[in-house]
């Protein structure tokens, strides 16, 4: 039995794995074994690396403000899309919300004042936001679904009101692209954001919540924790903030298109797997978010200093989103394996 | 099929000397197995007998560590359940593993479907395939109905007619009538029969004494790892089984505090509560410093009974009164939040953990609004929870209380489910299967954490199918069968053999 044999040699030699693993496997027991952030960092200055050596402007003052500049409205999208998507949820109208936002700026502020405009876009994209929260929540609809209908509905909102055209402004909203101390209001809010997500996501009960409801749904309910208002109040933020978004935006054009921003959506979430966080939920962390779109930066940026065309660009960055999304799986099933 | 009939007659499998052990402890120590076409042998044992383990060793789910397995006289190979599969061998287990949302035909021949000469499957031909599938065992189930509809009955039915198309030569069946009604397992009873006479080998695990006399050709009996008894059903009365199964220990009292004890205040009463298909007339008492156990075979209710109290299911009669309030709660929260209690599910990997939380922090989160000041959760008073518990319930964590809880043994883990309601002060706890997958130190010492808070005025109701345990730790005893109280016992007056009986029992056709 020739058969036989062989299984008792395949036997022998998970045995010997299990007692004295060699030297390779210690490597990639390590490797199993870190943080899924420790991969991310790794990726991150391997790339800055590449790109310092390229180009001499990458660690510029300057440079490096642009960078943070263009990752700050993803960012304003991916704080509470990593909530979201921990707890099994998807948003994927922030970018349709983003438009809707800079246009009804663009298109009071000029009339009504600063003040007004502003009101109005974060108001809309608040009741953008509480729309997806109630149909995902309390209608028993998928919110990858509900989004994805109000993705194509509030850019057909944007597009109608705005007539299909682009909005001058007068100015009005440019302190959020101005500087304090040197550094741009738009990079101060997208820090401030960042901090109190990671805050929110360490300390704070609403927080962890959301951790315990990715976490295991119905072990979370069993616990006593109230499910569907917490994750309401998420996707009213992720409006919210998507709307604040559109704000820097037409800040930074000092002019609104409802087409602006498009696909920003799908980036959002790759940032937000990059960071390590899984779609089926209940895996992610806010510092994995932050390094996932710092490392979509980076690539943009540094690709762009390198005079590399932008098709080149789109293919880079998909190719290391799938590449550190299939490397975190082979970790994962490394660690699995004990 | 019947033109299969001389093949099957002479099937015979002989499985010798099979052992297992999981994690250095072995829990299959050498026992035999042997069925022929035609006959159908019951398989016995309590809860932890090894009677699964061996199955799932024939079904190639788990690989044997010594033993060989003979089929007419021929040893074969089972290292997958592929291997066992193409042997002819079919295991029908409690869970489903059909395709809800397609229809009966399609689940007839999922994976190879019936193709037209182009490559496009054949819709027609998979229709008269399944209706002569199903008509040969004389199921009356429409082959196009989506299989979600069905009932659990039919799907069983369903489920052992799948395993037929594939030409089952051993079919092995594992507690099949648990969910059933009395009229199902007739039904039930009758395919077995008939299969029986077509020469096809069936195993049939259950714990259901009354059956045995209805369908089993021969009886093993598993006791701890061991086959401590075989033999024709006529060699044995029901009392020989029920002493097999439950070994020596048979009389042996449990330490109890005393026999003459006095409890507080009722905690939890229910009046005639009814719940359709779950429980009926269920009469209840839990006072304080009382320990309830619900005995019963899997499908008795006792779950469901449970879940009621804790707000997750809905009464349709009578009356349930917790800490003088009117149930049954709305939700879990409302179970929590004002009738103060604590509920520990029986299955803590899909229901009770939180995998991606520490160790402090699932041991707090029912008590997470008290550790919470203008929405912040403290994180030294999470700690502190765990600095609590720790020493009190005894977790061993390497990292302490941020080690992540997937890390720990299903022990540790048990004890973090039972702390996180001492923690929230609950004053009537829930437990379902309390010490499913847990060993044999870490039970001791949550029977003994329980005894203590139950000393300090607690009240905990236990939902169990494990003998040892109801007779170790209980104060009171209620049998159910079939979603019924058979009947109650204070746990100094009655023995272990005594409620398996009971419990073992049809209340709803009694055997002389």
């Amino acid at each position: 039995m020739s058969n036989d044999q062989k299984t008792e040699e395949i036997k022998d030699t998970v045995g010997r794995v299990e007692d004295t693993p060699p030297a390779s496997f210690k490597l990639l027991r390590r490797f199993a074994e870190s943080p899924p952030e420790f991969v991310l960092i790794f990726a991150l200055l391997v790339l800055g690396t590449i790109f310092w050596q390229g180009s001499p402007y990458f660690l510029t003052v300057l440079n490096v403000r642009n960078l943070l500049m263009s990752v700050a409205v993803l960012g304003l999208m991916a704080v509470p899309g990593t909530f979201l998507l921990i707890s099994g949820n998807f948003d994927l109208s922030v970018a349709s919300t983003a438009a809707l936002s800079a246009v009804t700026v663009a298109m009071t502020a000029t009339d009504h004042g600063a003040f007004i405009g502003i009101l109005a876009a974060l108001g809309l994209g608040l009741a953008v936001g509480a729309i997806n929260g109630f149909l995902s929540m309390y209608c028993g609809i998928a919110s990858i679904i509900v989004t994805l209908g109000t993705m194509q509905a509030i850019r057909g909102v944007a597009r109608m009101s705005s007539g299909g055209q682009s909005h001058r402004m007068n100015k009005e909203i440019d302190f959020i692209t101005d500087r304090v101390g040197g550094i741009p209001v738009q990079i101060i809010i997208f820090l401030v954001v960042c901090l109190i997500g990671i805050f929110v996501a360490r300390y704070t009960q609403f927080g962890r919540s959301i951790f315990a409801i990715g976490s295991n749904p119905a072990a979370a309910r069993l616990a006593g924790i109230r499910e569907k208002p917490s994750l309401f109040i998420m996707f009213c933020l992720s409006g919210l903030l998507a709307a604040l978004g559109g704000l820097v935006l037409a800040s930074q054009l000092n002019a609104a298109n409802p087409n602006t921003a498009t696909g920003l959506e799908l980036q959002a979430v790759a940032a937000i797997l990059l960071g390590g966080a899984s779609l089926k939920g209940g895996r992610g962390t806010m510092q994995g978010t932050m390094l996932g779109l710092l490392i979509l930066g980076v690539l943009q940026n540094g690709l762009t200093l390198l005079s590399i065309s932008s098709f080149w660009r789109d293919i880079a960055t998909g190719t290391v989103l799938i590449a550190a999304v299939g490397l975190d799986q082979v970790r994962l099933r490394l660690g699995g394996a004990e | 099929m019947n033109d299969k009939t001389p093949e099957f007659k002479t099937f015979k499998l002989k499985a010798s000397g099979l052992r297992k052990s999981f994690g250095g402890i072995e829990v299959l120590h050498g026992v035999d197995i042997t069925v022929n076409g035609g006959e159908v042998l019951a398989l016995l044992g309590e809860n932890g007998a090894g009677k699964s383990t061996a199955i799932k060793i024939l079904a190639g789910d788990y690989s044997r560590d010594a033993g060989k397995i003979e089929i007419n006289d021929q040893e074969v190979q089972i290292s997958n359940p592929r291997d066992s599969s193409s042997l002819g061998i079919k295991v029908i287990y409690q869970e489903f593993s059909d395709a809800p949302d397609l229809t009966v035909a399609e689940n007839l021949v999922l994976g190879s479907w019936p193709k037209k000469s182009s490559g496009i499957v054949d819709w027609r031909k998979m229709q008269t395939m399944a209706v002569k599938n199903l008509q040969t065992l004389g199921v009356d189930i429409d082959p196009k109905t989506i299989v979600d509809t069905l009932g659990v009955a039919q799907r069983q039915v369903l489920e052992i007619t799948r395993a037929l198309a594939g030409e089952a030569k051993l079919l092995i069946l594992d507690e099949p009538t648990s969910a059933l009604t009395t009229e199902e397992s007739d039904a039930l009873f009758e395919l077995i029969l008939k299969l029986r006479e077509q020469g096809v080998a069936i195993i049939y695990i259950t714990h259901r004494l009354d059956e045995l006399e209805r369908i089993a050709d021969r009886i093993l009996v598993f006791r701890d790892g061991d086959l401590v008894a075989e033999g024709n059903k006529e060699e044995f009365d029901r009392n020989d089984i029920v002493t097999a199964m439950v070994g020596h220990a048979l009389e042996e009292k449990s330490e109890k505090t005393s026999d003459s004890k006095v409890f507080g205040t009722p905690v939890l009463t229910m009046k005639d509560a009814s719940s359709q298909n779950h429980f009926s007339q269920i009469n209840l008492d839990v006072h304080e410093k009382e320990i309830v156990s619900l005995f019963g075979r899997i499908g008795c209710g006792s779950l469901e009974i449970t879940s009621t109290i804790f707000g997750l299911q809905k009464l349709d009669s009578g009356s349930v009164t917790i800490n003088d309030r009117k149930g049954p709660p709305n939700s879990p929260r409302d179970a929590i939040a004002n009738y103060q209690i604590g509920y520990v599910p029986v299955d803590r990997k899909t229901q009770g953990l939180l995998p991606i939380l520490t160790l402090s922090e699932n041991l707090s989160v029912a008590s997470w609004p008290w550790l919470t000041k203008i929405g912040i959760l403290s994180r030294t008073l999470v700690a502190k929870v765990f600095d609590k518990w720790s020493p009190v319930l005894d977790i061993r964590a390497k990292k302490g209380g941020s080690q992540l809880v997937e890390t720990l043994s299903g022990g540790n883990q048990q004890k973090v489910m039972l702390g996180r309601w001492l923690d929230r002060k609950s004053k009537l706890l829930v437990m379902a299967e309390p010490t499913r997958g847990v060993d044999v130190g870490a039970r001791a010492e949550i029977y003994r954490v329980l005894r203590n808070f139950a000393n300090q005025g607690m009240a905990v109701l236990v939902a169990s199918s494990d003998i040892e345990e109801v007779t170790r730790i209980s104060d009171t005893i209620y049998v159910l069968s079939r979603g019924e109280v058979v009947s109650k016992y204070k746990a100094s007056e009655v023995t272990q053999a005594q409620l398996i009986r009971e419990a073992g029992e049809d209340i709803k056709t009694p055997i002389a």
